[in-house]
């Protein structure tokens, strides 16, 4: 069982979705519960993955590995694209996030009536693709997965959303396509560099490969090659390997987002339903962070090490210019969404400190986030199920007619300010003390950064005063539809809220995890 | 003198099944000739070139491993005139499987067309064997000549006034860049001494010309292989044709000529002792900007899918312009699959009008949610066209920028990168209208009442093995890419 659970979580929502493509309409109630079931089977094993992963092991454990394309390139040697899934320190928290994330994103799911039978297959059919991209250990799996995820969002977003929704579904594929060039690029460029010296030998050929064990190495580089390390061609007056580096930044950048690529994602948010912004703030961002880590710092942990200031700039500038955004807007889902770029800016400031804490931080910074933001966005959703309207100067006072929404709201926004024994406080904590001890950062940087602490406290008790305390009043009569949560809300927001505040009392849960595998991805640097 | 003629005897064995097809072709033309209402017995011409389609294909087939058995490299006919070997039959075959394809599509969707198309379409196949098997510049213009000539007819055939303006357009282009050709042609035969351009001499005394030279006559030679290609700056032909001509017409018309034109190319190209890339990139570059630029402004998905291939005319040279072994067999692959993907671009388009019978993107609004079949199989073929996995598009693509960056490690020119960079970004400009097709069927809300709008069973068959093909292919990429391999 255990050497086929990896692909089992990939492909059980992919069989799903065909399934759900096929049945008649008249079986149109049951979409929803196919989905939640897909969601809670998905879960159990991913617990199971948690509680079987070996927390000492450094190597990829569960792994799953079969030939897929062997393709003869001429007198090039041999092209081997291999079926490859693994999970370590770096993924497994991820896997865990995106089936907590998926689960609550499904129960969000439920009320939603216009056309549920292609909704619930494309939302099937992103879950299994994203898990897929986070354990995916050949480059070019992983790509299939990172590019093919944009489909079923786009959808998701153009036909299920507010009112611009075809211009920011369109923005959204188009930003991220373009960094998944410029990614591609990087990927033909390491596998015509990188031989498979295992098979190399056994087929007496160069092997170029996309296996991510060897493209980490630098004894699998090919001298001369572009790509390799003692390579010393320039292109457009920079080293190859450090042009490579700065295109995976943009790619996997825009992703993440990180400031000034970031501009999608406002759009993206506001127009996608409730549960696709669940998706999207908790997980699919994610995946760019995951891609920061595993590929770019991974890949060339040369040219990270010297560049590492440019990416603790991004991520410096998305957590001030983040959290002023948030700050300025009077829309609360707008506000979720730039506080989000703000907050993953720490996953940056985190990963570029390179040290243990700050990338084990970063680590937890992301798992805490996807918590964090998807419980935000529900809250965001709550209010606007019921009125249609999110802008903050149309409520007052609401915690006096919706005590158990208030409740739910205070948790959130505590947590992402970063109140102790919450996650927000965990990620931030460890990722500015990494940056501190950083070797390679200076100290303003992260002394920058504590001030996007104190401006994500200024707009989120700022937003809690002025929408829950006081004499409550809403704009244009939405006063009878202010009911309270009813059980399905309160089992999302609840459910995730004391999985905050567990992650947040134990982040010993999740270092656990990252911590060995992060000790040996530093001893590269 | 017996020599010759046993020579001649024995070329004419190899090229039998040619001849056969030949034969054919003037029995379609005496059913013609000799029936009175030539447009209703469109099934038994169907029948009979379908038949003879398949069984060529067969022929070809068998002829792969026979020519393997007896002769290790290519083989030498009529004195030069013709050049026979694996790549060659390769190229057929995939002609062929293009033709019937074409027919069978034309057959399901029930077009009925004068008898006359089908002597002209076989015609035109003919020419497009000769093509994919000669080195000879001689040979090459006369094949072209017959293609071109062929084409024209075809794009007139069903007489409307659209019809008759595109047709004159073609000729008009098409004339222009074959008597390029053949000045080229001439200044080539003036440097070398030879039209034999696969032949060592070519190569020894092109060599001594001064580079620009060359350069200049070389490009004037293969302008009618681009016009064929629809490549810049011979391309303006493509939009107005691709609209007025009818769908399978369409559909043939670009990719068969532009398979033949490929080979040639690939041979031309690496018979060529000087430094082409330059004039290849501008080609490349210029392609891809004109073809994706102007597709963004498109109403009309024929029009949108004509400015598509002039793009796609560029992404195929990008293989022969890494100009290895590796370029190669990728430009094979980008072909092969192309083909594919352009014969269910154009099927779609087709079975979509028969809905709304009209091409304009407006007229799309909401067939997705009433044929589900039709907007998941929209959204594979666009995204097949973009270049986008899990589609063959992506392995294609795939292929030749790694042959292109392979090329650039290997040689450090900057062109290369350039090139690399530019045919990339082309690709995400190429997403916005792809994705406005399957953006119109699905997001758009039906126009009047949205009623149910099904297929029957041979038009689903038919698109759900061009669907299944595009997905398999990327699964199985080995299928093609051994058969390649061993050219």
């Amino acid at each position: 069982m255990n050497n086929i659970l990896l692909s089992t979580l990939i492909f059980l929502p992919i069989i799903a979705a065909a399934l759900v493509l096929l049945l008649p309409n008249a079986y149109k109630d049951s979409f929803k519960w196919i989905s939640i079931l897909v969601s809670i089977i998905n879960l159990l094993n991913i617990f199971t993955l948690y509680n079987t992963f070996d927390r000492k092991l450094t190597s990829f454990q569960f792994l799953e590995q079969y030939e897929w394309i062997r393709m003869g390139l001429g007198s090039l040697g041999i092209l081997s694209i291999d079926y490859i899934l693994g999970v370590d320190g770096i993924n497994m928290p991820m896997v865990l996030l995106s089936g907590i994330i998926f689960l609550v994103g499904a129960v969000a799911s439920f009320n939603i009536e216009h056309r549920p039978k292609a909704y619930h297959s494309l939302y099937l059919l992103l879950s299994g693709t994203v898990i897929g991209c986070f354990v995916a250990l050949d480059f070019f799996l992983f790509f299939i997965f990172f590019e093919f995820m944009l489909l079923p969002m786009y959808f998701l977003i153009g036909i299920w959303g507010g009112e611009r929704r075809e211009y920011s579904a369109i923005k959204f594929f188009i930003y991220t396509f373009v960094g998944s060039i410029f990614i591609l690029i990087v990927m033909i460029g390491l596998a015509m560099s990188v031989n498979d010296t295992f098979f190399s030998q056994e087929l007496s050929t160069t092997v170029h490969t996309f296996d991510f064990r060897f493209l980490g190495d630098f004894k699998n580089y090919i001298s001369g090659s572009l790509l390799s390390p003692d390579s010393n061609q320039l292109i457009f007056g920079l080293s190859a390997r450090v042009f490579a580096f700065i295109l995976l930044l943009i790619g996997f950048g825009i992703k993440l987002p990180t400031v000034p690529l970031h501009t999608w994602l406002p759009d993206a948010h506001v127009e996608a339903p409730t549960p696709v912004s669940v998706i999207l703030a908790g997980i699919l961002l994610k995946i760019g962070a995951y891609g920061f880590i595993r590929i770019a710092y991974g890949f060339f942990p040369d040219i990270a090490y010297n560049c590492s200031y440019i990416v603790a700039g991004a991520g410096v500038l998305s957590i001030i210019y983040g959290a002023f955004n948030a700050l300025a807007q009077d829309d609360l889902k707008k506000m979720i969404a730039y506080s989000s770029v703000s907050h993953m800016g720490f996953v940056l400031l985190g990963l570029s400190s390179l040290t243990a804490e700050g990338v084990n931080g970063a680590i937890y910074q992301m798992f805490g986030h996807g918590i964090l933001s998807a419980l935000l966005f529900l809250i965001a959703g709550v209010i606007y199920d019921r009125t249609h309207n999110r802008l903050i100067e149309n409520f007052r006072g609401l915690s006096s007619k919706m005590p158990l929404y208030t409740v739910a709201v205070t948790i959130a926004f505590f947590g992402a300010l970063g109140l102790p024994s919450l996650p927000g406080f965990v990620g931030e904590f460890f990722t500015l003390m990494g940056g501190f001890a950083s070797p390679v950062l200076p100290d303003w940087v992260p002394m920058l950064a504590t001030l996007g602490l104190v401006l994500s406290a200024g707009y989120f008790l700022w937003t809690l005063q002025k929408m829950f305390f006081g004499k409550f009043w809403t704009n244009h009569n939405h006063e009878h539809h202010m009911k309270d949560l009813d059980i399905r809300e309160m089992v999302m927001l609840y459910g995730l809220s004391a999985l905050a505040v567990i992650f947040g009392i134990f982040p010993n849960l999740i270092f656990d995890l990252s911590g060995e595998t992060v000790k040996l991805f530093l001893e590269k640097f | 003198m017996l020599e010759k003629l046993s020579h001649i005897l024995f070329s004419t064995r190899l090229l039998l099944p040619e001849l056969v097809f030949a034969g054919v072709f003037l029995l379609i033309v005496t059913i013609v000739a000799f029936s009175k209402k030539s447009h209703q017995r469109y099934n038994l011409y169907n029948t009979l070139t379908l038949s003879i389609l398949i069984t060529i294909g067969f022929v070809f087939y068998v002829f792969l491993s026979f020519l393997e058995q007896y002769f290790d490299s290519g083989v030498v006919l009529f004195h030069n005139l013709i050049y026979l070997d694996k790549l060659s039959i390769f190229f057929k075959i995939i002609i062929t499987v293009s033709a019937i394809a074409v027919i069978l599509h034309l057959w399901i969707i029930g077009y009925k067309v004068v008898g006359e198309f089908y002597a002209i379409f076989l015609a035109l196949i003919l020419g497009l064997f000769i093509l994919s098997m000669t080195t000879h510049m001689l040979m090459l213009y006369v094949a072209i000549e017959m293609v071109s000539i062929c084409s024209y007819i075809l794009v007139v055939i069903n007489k409307s006034k659209s019809n008759a303006e595109a047709g004159i357009k073609y000729l008009l282009t098409g004339a222009t860049s074959s008597a390029v050709m053949l000045y080229g042609i001439s200044l080539l035969y003036g440097m070398t001494g030879t039209l034999n351009f696969g032949s060592q001499e070519f190569a020894t005394f092109l060599g001594q010309n001064p580079s620009w030279v060359a350069n200049v006559a070389a490009f004037m030679t293969i302008g009618g292989l681009l016009f064929k290609l629809s490549a810049a700056p011979f391309h303006s032909w493509t939009p107005d044709v691709y609209e007025a001509t009818p769908t399978p017409i369409v559909a043939f018309l670009s990719i068969a000529p532009k398979v033949g034109v490929i080979i040639v190319m690939i041979r031309f190209l690496s018979g060529l002792s000087i430094d082409f890339r330059l004039i290849l990139s501008i080609v490349i570059i210029g392609s891809l900007l004109i073809g994706n630029l102007s597709a963004l402004w498109q109403t009309n998905t024929k029009r949108m899918l004509g400015y598509s291939t002039i793009a796609h005319a560029g992404f195929m040279l990008v293989g022969l312009l890494a100009l290895n072994e590796f370029g190669v067999q990728s430009a094979i692959f980008y072909v092969a699959t192309y083909m594919f993907i352009t014969l269910s671009a154009f099927l779609l388009v087709d079975l979509l009008a028969l809905k709304t019978e009209s091409y304009e993107l407006a007229s799309l609004k909401g067939l997705g949610q009433e044929n589900i079949l039709l907007g998941l199989s929209a959204v594979v073929i666009m995204i097949a066209l973009v270049g986008f996995p899990p589609t063959v598009g992506f392995t294609g693509k795939l292929l030749i920028f790694t042959a292109l960056w392979q090329s650039y490690q290997d040689s450090g020119n900057m062109l290369l990168l350039v090139v690399l960079i530019i045919s990339l970004l082309n690709t995400a400009i190429s997403v916005f209208y792809y994705l406005r097709i399957p953006f119109f069927m699905i997001f758009k809300d039906p126009m009047g009442s949205a009623k149910r709008y099904g297929l029957d069973l041979m038009k689903k068959l038919f698109l759900f093995v061009f669907i299944f093909l595009l997905v398999y292919l990327f699964i199985k990429p080995d299928l093609i890419m051994d058969m390649i391999e061993k050219l």
